[in-house]
């Protein structure tokens, strides 16, 4: 067996520029493979982060009954304190925020407008939401009082600027209409037309201090390392504390996690035609080579190799080629993965992009699982492919293989 | 009814000229702080207890002729409670809003419905008026919100020309939830009724103005009897309130604040 | 190119079939491989185009100048019997649904929710939103019925109202009336938004227009295309034919800008992959044809050395791979078009993994792909392009043997 891999091997050595066509085909075949792969994680990331990204987070904790009616006085009594400890203990937790959140409206010289308002930790809510990556105008807030920021369509509506002063009116937790004046200090955009017409951002202290809510708080908001392990939380989370309503981004809007579905599937056909493409290029050009080979099997047969012998030798070769083209092709595939860790700007594509900052880019994601695909299929392919020729060839006459072209 | 004052003089205001450079200004003699004008204005407008059968007028673009609308306000200022029952159109005869502090409910008497206004709503426009639900339940103090500045003295008056009148600027709190950046005054020297406003948003641009006309003795006080609200930037718009009788110091009995009493329809 | 070339090359594919073969199948399967993945692609991008479209509205929109942005009453649109008539004489239009949408209270006992009132013509709303398929209970509006009202399942709840209750609306009537009526639950609907689900209701356009005294006027027309591509197409159309400076055409992209985001991310993707299977595919073919010169290196070397000059071998070679890639391409379309077309007929219905969320959707999910002229024009420069550069290197290899050295070698 080991003289067998050391002919193998020098096979390969000897005949450079066969070897050299078959490792690039298999590098290229697993290049493209996982490079695609990659992508598509990457695209699925992107639309979730631009569809979740605004106040969504994987995971929303409340109390019990809240999302059927999210009434004001529906809170998390002890400010979240008890569910802050279960999630620093969560190693899949990358982190989360506090948020009150609520009805009301706000008034300006110009007008009334009806709007959802959410008090956030102006620290960690960075952590959890883009809304600070979003501010075009002003500033994100800074924890002081009677900061607010905005969408873009919001401030038309209201007539107003940075640093104009609105009233917001609301009922707090007891019942009370209250009101409260803040100024505009930011302005953002976002992705969503909603967020941009019917969100006002201020901060936790104050939302307390118009809704009356103490320490207590609406939501938790959570952001998981990997989106994956927002189901196991959940579960955690709701069977050790049933007094809690905790909710993944896709039971908050199903009709993100719907476009998502429809993404997923074609994914799944891409995975196959890119798998395809790969499996019958290395099939071909293994085919081709062996074919080429006729004749030194010819000579290799008439010398009084065992057919077997000659049948594990070819194939043994064509394995071989193939480890070092995976090996070659994982190799580029990383360094490309990594150059691109910045993600690919396709704004070129849509010109609308780049009003978005975050919208644009595709990152590339890797993760180990997604290479064991890849190489299996290539390894069975290059093993099927030297079979069927090397079987072929090995069933010829020494005298006829030596004369063939 | 000082929760309709209130309203008005917060919500109506109306068209004049920035007033500031006047010609005719002249400096005030010592005498009377801004404020202490100010809150003798806002004294002359209150009752604890107060009955007030007023008109509403409103004129709009969308309107062919204007809508009126006939109510009857009884208001509670201690207790913080009010009723209203609507006397016309004949389509709202009988209609009723109950605020008890901070609940507001409305009773339908041709659907025999009551239907208690949610916070969400309370921005919708009050009987079609440029008045909100939520104008009728909020409390503000012109007085406690607001620092007052004397700017002068205007031997006449825009709206009433023989009138002599101090000229206050309010100016509210930072935390004063008003979304002015300032109010200009106009009140009577003699008298201390509030002859005009002018409201402003921060950039000192003229949003609308109110003017109070029919200047008329009730009881001790001098009460304007015609309130004409002009918004600056919408062109046609107009909001009336002609008062039909104001009563300052009534004794109204507790049953008129009850969801029974919204109930009963038009008495 | 003369035709001396040409015979050579022609000949050298026939005489060596299973060469032929092997290069044939390589394009050939290359170009089904980018035929189905576009037919993929544009079929996933139109499904969710017409999914997400049919929740907002439509493809293309009719409103008042500035409704969009402000979407009240004040910027009505006259809806009229010679619109009507229009819309129905446009040929590619699939269904068009007048709504006129207001706010007003909606109570119930002691509880009471703002509601997005939707007035609907009953026999039309079907055609844009499909909206009986998101009934759970109950029907929908039917025409010649007055005071019915149709709830979001969520907004029922919390109303406390059930299948033949009635609710009040009260809200203000464009004429700055209060206007207030009893409606009768007929019917329960699901969404996939909470918030939508918690906030819409339907009712007649009739008892709309009535109920906010808005005779004769709608607030938007909501326009379904036949084909997602000609909604710029239609939209100019409609733009051109109803221009009276009283109405604005607006698209979906418009309309629901975050649906475009999601989908331009997608497609950007998309082409990417597209991308990297060109590249894979490219490769295939050079190595391929490169094999496939290298093995007749023994013929090139005696044409060399018969005194064929080596930039006609470099001809003879590349025309030979052109010509495969040639042959290979129309063999790709011919066994391609017919499976996009069939999976274009018979969609995949995926019962996805969210599929706990979407199943009550009445939402359906599915691999799908959409035939268009674009595709097989495209993938065929594509796999043109690709065999012009693949083809470049065996036929420079094969022009470049030595005469006497190669037939040594052999």
């Amino acid at each position: 067996m080991l003289t067998l891999f050391r002919i193998a091997l020098r096979n390969i050595g000897r005949n450079r520029r066969r070897t050299s066509i078959l490792v690039v085909t298999v590098a290229i075949g697993l290049l493209g493979t996982t490079l695609s792969m990659s992508l598509l994680w990457g695209i699925e990331q992107q639309m979730i982060e631009t569809a979740t990204a605004t106040d969504l987070g994987h995971l929303q904790i409340h109390a019990t009954g809240y999302n059927a009616d999210p009434k004001i006085s529906r809170l998390l009594s002890d400010g979240g304190k008890e569910i802050d400890g279960l999630l620093d203990g969560e190693p899949s937790v990358q982190a989360y925020s506090h948020r009150i959140r609520s009805e009301g409206l706000v008034t300006s010289p110009k007008a009334s407008v009806g709007l959802r308002i959410l008090g956030v930790d102006a620290e960690r809510e960075p952590e959890v939401s883009s809304i600070k990556n979003w501010i075009v105008e002003g500033d994100y807030l800074s924890g002081k009082r009677r900061e607010s920021i905005v969408g873009r369509r919001l401030a038309n509506r209201l007539g107003v600027q940075i640093g104009d002063k609105v009233i917001i009116s609301a009922q707090d937790t007891q019942g009370n209409m209250t009101a409260e004046s803040i100024r505009i200090t930011g302005i953002f955009r976002s992705v969503s037309s909603d967020i941009d017409s019917g969100y006002l951002f201020i901060n936790l202290d104050q939302s307390a201090h118009i809704f009356g809510t103490h320490e207590a708080i609406s939501e938790i908001v959570v952001v998981m390392n990997e989106r994956q392990s927002a189901l196991p939380l959940q579960a955690k989370l709701s069977m050790n504390r049933p007094h809690l309503e905790v909710l993944r981004w896709d039971q908050l809007r199903p009709f993100i996690a719907f476009m998502m579905d429809t993404t997923q599937s074609v994914a799944a056909s891409f995975y196959l035609v890119i798998f395809v493409a790969m499996a019958f290029g290395i099939a071909n050009v293994m085919m081709m080579s062996i074919f080429d080979r006729v004749r030194e099997i010819g000579v290799m047969l008439a010398l009084g190799m065992s057919r077997t012998r000659l049948l594990l030798l070819i194939i043994t070769e064509g394995v071989l080629v193939t480890i070092i083209g995976t090996a070659i092709g994982l190799a580029l595939s990383l360094g490309i993965v990594g150059a691109l860790s910045e993600g690919v700007d396709f704004s070129f594509y849509s010109a609308g992009f780049n009003d978005f900052g975050v919208g644009s880019r595709i990152v590339p994601l890797l993760k180990p699982e997604d290479f064991i695909l890849p190489i299996a299929i290539s390894m069975l392919t290059a093993f099927m492919a030297s079979l069927w020729p090397a079987l072929r060839a090995v069933q010829l006459q020494p005298a006829e293989a030596t004369r063939h072209e | 009814m000082s929760n309709y004052l209130k309203v008005v003089i917060i919500l109506l205001l109306g068209s004049a000229q920035p007033s500031l450079a006047l010609a005719s200004l002249r400096p005030a003699s010592p005498g009377m702080s801004a404020t202490q004008i100010a809150n003798r204005a806002e004294e002359s407008l209150r009752g604890d207890q107060t009955v007030i059968q007023a008109q509403m007028t409103v004129r709009s673009p969308r309107l062919t002729q204007p809508r009126m609308i006939e109510f009857t306000s009884w208001d509670d200022r201690l207790g913080k409670r009010s009723f209203t029952r609507m006397e016309a159109p004949a389509k709202d005869k009988g209609t009723g809003f109950l605020k008890v502090h901070p609940n507001l409910w409305m009773y339908i008497p041709r659907v025999e419905r009551t239907v208690r206004i949610p916070p969400s709503m309370m921005l919708q426009s009050w009987m079609g008026s440029d008045l909100t639900n939520d104008d009728l339940v909020r409390e503000s103090s012109q007085t406690d919100d607001y620092d007052h500045r004397l700017l002068g003295i205007e031997d006449t008056v825009k709206n009433h020309p023989d009138r002599e009148a101090y000229v206050v600027e309010y100016i509210p709190h930072e935390d004063t939830p008003v979304v002015w950046g300032k109010i200009i005054a106009w009140i009577d020297t003699e008298r201390d009724v509030t002859l005009r406003q002018e409201f402003y948003d921060e950039d000192d641009v003229l949003i609308r103005t109110m003017q109070y006309q029919e200047i008329q003795p009730v009881e001790k006080r001098w009460v304007s009897h015609l309130w004409i609200l002009t918004p600056e930037q919408k062109e046609g718009h107009e909001t009336q309130v002609r008062i039909k009788r104001i009563e300052f110091d009534a004794e109204i009995d507790d049953t008129v604040f009850t969801k029974r009493n919204l109930k009963k329809g038009l008495r | 190119m003369n035709s001396l070339e040409f015979r050579l090359a022609w000949r050298s594919l026939g005489r060596n079939p299973r060469r032929t073969g092997l290069t044939l199948a390589a394009t050939s399967f290359a170009m089904m491989l980018v035929v189905n993945m576009t037919g993929l692609s544009n079929g996933s991008h139109e499904e969710m185009v017409e999914n997400g479209v049919r929740m907002a509205s439509g493809h293309l929109s009719l409103m008042a100048p500035d409704h969009l942005e402000e979407r009240t009453l004040e910027q009505p649109l006259a809806w009229t019997q010679s619109l009507r008539t229009h819309l129905e004489s446009v040929p590619d239009i699939k269904g068009f649904a007048p709504r006129m949408d207001a706010f007003a209270l909606v109570s119930h006992e002691e509880s009471a929710q703002g509601m997005l009132i939707r007035g609907s013509d009953p026999t039309r709303e079907n055609t844009v939103s499909e909206i009986e398929d998101r009934l759970t209970t109950g029907r929908f509006l039917r025409q010649g019925e007055s005071r019915e009202i149709v709830l979001g399942q969520k907004g029922a709840q919390t109303l406390g109202v059930e299948l033949g209750d009635q609710v009040l609306l009260y809200g203000m009537a464009y004429s700055l009336e209060s206007a207030y009526e009893l409606f009768t639950v007929v019917g329960l609907v699901r969404f996939p938004d909470a918030e939508l689900e918690r906030t819409l209701a339907f009712i007649s356009l009739e008892d709309a227009q009535a109920f906010f005294v808005y005779a004769d006027r709608v607030t938007e027309v909501a326009i379904l295309a036949e084909d997602s591509y000609q909604v710029e197409d239609l939209q100019n159309r409609l733009t051109q034919t109803l221009s009276n400076g009283d109405l604005r055409v607006h698209t979906w992209q418009e309309v629901v800008p975050e649906l475009d985001q999601i989908i331009a991310i997608d497609k950007g993707g998309m082409y990417l992959i597209l991308l990297l299977l060109t590249v894979v595919v490219g490769f295939g073919i050079l190595n391929t044809i490169l094999m496939a010169v290298l093995e007749r290196k023994r013929e090139f070397g005696i044409l060399l050395a018969l005194g064929l000059k080596p930039s006609k071998i470099f001809k003879v070679v590349y025309l030979e791979s052109l010509l495969l890639a040639g042959v290979g391409i129309v063999i790709g379309l011919a066994i391609s078009i017919p499976m996009v077309l069939y999976l274009q007929a018979h969609p995949i219905p995926i019962t996805g993994n969210a599929a706990e969320g979407i199943s009550q959707l009445n939402i359906e999910v599915s691999i799908t792909s959409k035939f268009r002229a674009s595709n097989p024009i495209r993938s065929t420069l594509i796999m043109m392009g690709v065999a012009v550069v693949a083809a470049f290197y065996p036929a420079l290899k094969a022009s470049r043997g030595q005469p006497i050295d190669v037939v040594q070698n052999a």
